[in-house]
């Protein structure tokens, strides 16, 4: 048995180590956080940065890799004897929190990749477009929000676009 | 008159402090006359007016016209950069309570950001199917609960994460600059590119008459 779970143990942290590599990498590529921090002119804190950046990726790793199904609802209401009302508030919060960071560094990812691929700079040379980018920009992160809301509204997640 | 020769080494990228910009501000200078070289680091570059825009583009040209005006036998060698791109910064917007609400706000999209990546990933590649495949088809048993597998993944993924950014909280590893940092010059320069190449097209480029 001992062996065996040795055997586990090595390839299950090579998978770890593969997947920081691969998955940081993608994220460092598209260059998002040197951008926040630049707008921001915070490019000093970048330390600050990363260490959100590793706790992030940890937190998001420990509660998607263990299954956690609701105990933390139990655990806190149970064992802690916090009213469930208290922590139903505060979980909204934290959930509300979650959904408007998340999103915004969704909605940035998703217009870096496309803008690293240059199909912005490709698509407005084609069609000769001069003015207007603003509003480009604007229709296109509307069509995102729309398309957001229509894909949770129609259940899309049920049955894979169809 | 013996003919003289003036080193300038324009910078890239300049910040000030005050309207009046100084040719020691933006360029490293250097003459065997000393006198000579006090002078023309003492040279008025370029003067933001109120209201008018804070940034400013300066080509090498224009410092070198500035140079010769000081006298007429110099001879510029530049051995810097073609252009120079001035930005006027107030001193006061570089501290405060909005800063660093900023920063909490960087910060937070940093960590629920990857928080949600990382998630999305495990999802995507159905972590949870694979690693009870690999559970099974090792140990010849179902997974029950917490595996030896996802404790080591985990672990592999703190070390890997730690290995890439290269430090461990504010501590560094080693010496090397950190894949963020390297990023965020990247993206000044670029930003930089971009500023001086649009003033060069715009015609707003301050360049010898």
């Amino acid at each position: 048995m001992l062996h065996k779970r040795i055997f586990l143990a090595i390839i299950g942290s090579s998978f770890g180590m593969m997947t920081a590599g691969g998955v940081f990498t993608v994220l460092l590529a598209v260059g998002l956080i040197p951008r926040f921090a630049g707008k921001t002119h915070t490019g000093k804190k970048v330390l600050i940065y990363e260490n959100m950046v590793i706790l992030g990726t940890m937190a998001g790793n420990i509660l998607s890799v263990f299954n956690w199904n609701s105990q933390f609802e139990e655990l806190v209401t149970g064992q802690f004897g916090i009213p469930q009302q208290i922590w139903g508030v505060f979980a909204q919060l934290l959930l509300v929190c979650f959904g408007v960071f998340a999103g915004i560094f969704v909605g940035s990812l998703a217009m870096a990749i496309a803008e690293m691929l240059d199909s912005i700079p490709i698509f407005a040379r084609r069609i000769g477009f001069r003015h207007g980018l603003g509003i480009a920009v604007i229709a296109m992160a509307l069509g995102k929000m729309a398309g957001s809301l229509f894909y949770f509204y129609q259940k899309m997640y049920l049955y894979g676009g169809l | 008159m013996e003919n003289k020769v003036v080193y300038i080494k324009p910078k890239r990228n300049v910040q000030v402090k005050t309207e009046e910009v100084f040719f020691r501000d933006i360029a490293s200078v250097t003459c065997i006359d000393e006198h000579i070289t006090a002078k023309v680091r003492a040279l008025k570059v370029h003067h933001f007016r109120e209201g008018t825009e804070k940034r400013a583009v300066i080509s090498c040209l224009k410092l070198t016209e500035l140079v010769q005006d000081v006298d007429k036998g110099i001879t510029v060698e530049n051995v810097g950069e073609m252009d120079t791109l001035i930005k006027l910064v107030k001193t006061s917007d570089a501290k405060g309570t909005l800063v660093w609400l900023k920063i909490v706000f960087v910060a937070c999209i940093s960590f629920f950001g990857t928080a949600f990546t990382i998630m999305a990933f495990h999802n995507d590649v159905g972590i949870h199917d694979v690693f009870a495949r690999l559970y099974e088809m090792t140990m010849g048993q179902k997974a029950t609960g917490i595996t030896t597998l996802e404790v080591a993944y985990s672990l592999g993924l703190a070390i890997g994460i730690t290995l890439f950014f290269n430090h461990v909280g504010g501590r560094r590893i080693t010496a090397d600059p950190t894949p963020i940092e390297v990023e965020m010059r990247i993206y000044e320069k670029d930003v930089d590119d971009t500023l001086i190449e649009t003033a060069d097209r715009e015609g707003k480029t301050i360049d010898a008459s």
